[in-house]
């Protein structure tokens, strides 16, 4: 019975704190600047490609392959530093007290740029880059052998929410955010300057986009598409989650992992629309997400 | 003739406003673009009715429309197959072209979907230089194309098309694939196991949700237990194509222990597949097929022992290809070109292109050397038999191809850098197809373990 459990659980969990990667930078974004990022999948995908690219340097000059654990965060990083202000303050701050759909016709122009931008600069071919995986080894556990790889994703996981959770509870520019997200106008009357909470918030989200799929390529590869695909799975767990809730995007990662998982095991035919079915089950039960609530409309 | 040139403007011009419409590609079909498909449809109609195909005149050029993936995670299998036809129509046109006249390619990519693959074909085929359409790779964009080639009356050559759906009703004129189909390249890996591996009990399966992956499981398992009644299949998993994780697809198989792994995935899945699968383990505990194996041979590092095949007869170091000057000669222009040996999918195209070419010949020499029409090209394709780089294509009665298929395993080969297929064996085509018009399930549920016993075995083809 353990033998049969041990592994749906592990599964579950690595493949929740991949889709918990994938979604939790939209669900940032999302609850301080009430844009929902179209782009966000790209965003991911670059941060992928841009992780490939730097490993690939580092093994072709010959430097020590642990350079490539610090290459999976500063390619987040330095995805980051250059796309976040770059779209927040070139795009997306023309959409604020816009309707949702200019939001969304917006943010998909930019996903349809920068996907053709990808193909442009990485080409169509796939992207594979695993010294990290490999470095880090396997583990047998209940007779199926593990990459540790995927253990150290579900720690990488739990460390972002641990980490969300005490940059706003537990900093200035999470209680500045946290301002920002509860009344913006209030916040601006007293001083705060929201265009840079903006800014800060954006690229923080860029940050965990890119993060995500840093950290994805070494199991994954990467190719055109990926995005699509990430987008619309991102989407799926924030709105089980309740958009803007990051805990609850953690929740639905979890509920859509297991989702997944529960149906390879046992109804392999419909693996892929689990998580929508998931989705469709908890909207029909709280039409905001588990964790979010009926917000008052200003006019 | 003006008409006709107003005609094909217009024709662009709406299939131009059709590729403005592809936003809405994987959504349903907007009433307006079925409205614009529709006109498009008509004016091609129009446009090939109207058109002077009966000409006689050799043209400035000739028009091929091309279509493979050269975008999105198929790319890894379609790219091989453009390069080839780049290198081939290089090579052609410095020999002169096809019968004298230069050969101009118009490649469309197959990762816009259906809905914009039949725009496209409308679009060149309503251009009457575009005489053949090599379309295409996937056997979903096959299925789609088939009944328009045959309305619009195109010759259509599936370079790649596995499908055995494909031909089954025995009634096309213009869609022919000189190719093997899902039948015989699924069969020909369930007898290679049985006889590497008779005391087989549990197979697993892990093929790409769609019709290839499908019918390739159904085939495989059909044929296994007519040969071997006992065999047991533990685990189906279909995972969706171009998934780029297979983490718990590999814990499924590996906790259901079966003797043996079959897999068609393809393209960057199966590079995907194999680098997951690799370090957990699977092709240590269990047998695995790869039945497109070897198109990853130069990319991955596979383990020896991997049962490997190329869905026909296009392995470009099989006995036959190295004994074929004009193989090597091609091999070597591929690798100087793009760095890489051709896979399978380069060699089918190539073959299919000498296929064109030979159909081009014949159709000349049947008419006085006069240049053909679309229907007397598609009229010497019928019933023809083409030498090939790697072997011959007989063209049956219902316009499938029959080519042999060799299936070996990954073995270590001093003179190159990655694994190579030996213990090579290679059954004639048509020991592994059906007669024309039977259905293939039916027919391979009357197979036999004597019927195995009476082909070649694994290492008698060196």
């Amino acid at each position: 019975m353990l033998n049969a459990i041990i592994p749906l659980l592990l599964d579950s969990l690595a493949s929740a704190a991949l889709i918990f990667f994938a979604a939790v930078g939209m669900t940032l974004v999302f609850s301080v600047l009430r844009v929902l990022n179209v782009a966000h999948g790209s965003l991911y995908s670059i941060g992928g490609y841009v992780a490939a690219s730097i490993c690939l340097f580092i093994a072709s000059r010959q430097l020590s392959p642990y350079l490539s654990f610090a290459a999976l965060l500063f390619s987040a990083v330095f995805v980051a530093a250059i796309f976040g202000p770059l779209i927040e303050r070139g795009l997306v701050r023309w959409t604020y007290g816009k309707s949702e759909a200019v939001q969304i016709l917006i943010t998909f122009g930019l996903f349809l740029v920068l996907e053709d931008l990808q193909r442009l600069i990485f080409g169509v071919q796939s992207f594979y880059e695993d010294t990290p995986m490999r470095l880090l080894g396997t583990t047998s556990i209940g007779g199926v052998v593990y990459l540790n790889y995927q253990i150290f994703l579900i720690g990488m996981a739990v460390l972002v929410v641990v980490g969300l959770r005490l940059l706003i509870n537990h900093t200035r520019l999470g209680r500045l955010i946290t301002a920002v997200v509860t009344d913006r106008e209030m916040a601006q009357s007293i001083g705060i300057d929201t265009n840079r909470i903006f800014i800060l918030a954006f690229s923080l989200g860029v940050f965990l986009a890119a993060l995500g799929g840093a950290l994805a390529t070494p199991t994954s590869g990467i190719a055109p598409g990926l995005g699509a695909d990430t987008m619309v799975l991102a989407f799926a767990v924030a709105a089980i989650g309740g958009l803007g809730q990051i805990e609850g995007a953690a929740v639905a990662s979890l509920i859509v992992g297991l989702a997944r998982v529960l149906a390879i095991y046992l109804a392999p035919s419909l693996d892929a629309v689990a998580p929508y079915a998931a989705m469709l089950v908890v909207l029909l039960i709280r039409p905001y997400g588990l964790f979010g609530s009926v917000t008052a409309r200003r006019i | 003739m003006a008409l006709k040139g107003i005609s094909i403007v217009a024709a662009r011009c709406l299939s131009s406003l059709d590729l403005l419409f592809r936003l809405d590609r994987g959504l349903p079909q907007s009433n307006l673009r079925l409205v614009v498909d529709g006109l498009v449809g008509a004016l091609a109609i129009g446009v090939v009715a109207t058109t002077p195909v009966a000409a006689q005149e050799k043209p400035s050029s000739l028009g091929l429309g091309i279509f493979t993936f050269t975008s999105g995670p198929a790319a890894a299998y379609g790219m091989p197959g453009k390069n080839a036809a780049d290198l081939m129509i290089d090579e052609m046109n410095a020999k002169g072209g096809i019968e004298g006249v230069p050969v101009k390619a118009t490649y469309v990519d197959e990762a816009q979907g259906a809905q914009g693959v039949i725009a496209e074909y409308r679009r060149l085929a309503a251009d009457a230089q575009n005489q053949v359409m090599v379309a295409a790779l996937s056997s979903a964009n096959c299925l789609a194309l088939a009944p328009l080639a045959e309305q619009l009356e195109v010759p259509t050559v599936g370079w790649n098309c596995d499908t055995h759906q494909l031909l089954m009703d025995g009634k096309s004129k213009y869609v022919f694939r000189p190719n093997g189909n899902t039948v015989p390249e699924f069969i020909a890996y369930a007898i290679y196991l049985l006889d590497r591996k008779p005391g087989v009990k549990t197979v697993a399966i892990i093929n790409p949700d769609y019709a290839f992956g499908h019918d390739a499981a159904k085939i495989f398992t059909a044929a296994l237990k007519a040969l071997k009644p006992d065999v047991e299949i533990v685990a189906e998993l279909y995972p969706k194509l171009g998934a780029p994780n297979y983490q718990t697809e590999i814990s499924r198989l590996a906790t259901a222990r079966p003797d043996v792994v079959f897999s068609n995935l393809w393209g960057a899945d199966l590079e995907n597949f194999v680098r997951q699968a690799a370090p957990r383990g699977i092709f240590t505990s269990s047998q695995v097929i790869l039945a497109l194996g070897e198109t990853v041979l130069q990319r991955v590092p596979l383990p020896d022992g991997v049962i490997v095949g190329v869905l026909g007869d296009g392995w470009w170091m099989s006995p036959d290809a190295k004994a074929n000057p004009e193989t090597v000669k091609f091999a070597e222009a591929y690798k100087t070109r793009f760095g890489e040996y051709p896979v399978f999918p380069s060699i089918k195209m190539a073959n299919t292109l000498i296929y064109v070419k030979a159909a081009y010949k014949a159709a000349m020499l049947k008419n006085g050397g006069k240049w053909p029409t679309r229907a007397e090209l598609a009229d010497a394709m019928k019933d023809s038999k083409v030498t090939t780089l790697t072997g011959t294509v007989q063209t049956r009665a219902d316009n499938d191809g029959v080519v042999d298929q060799i299936v070996g395993v990954t073995v270590k080969a001093p003179a190159q850098q990655f694994p190579v297929i030996g213990d090579m064996v290679r059954y004639k085509g048509s020991s592994l197809m059906p007669q024309v018009g039977q259905d293939p399930l039916a027919w391979i549920a009357t197979l036999k373990p004597e019927f195995a016993k009476s082909l070649p075995k694994p290492g008698s083809y060196k």
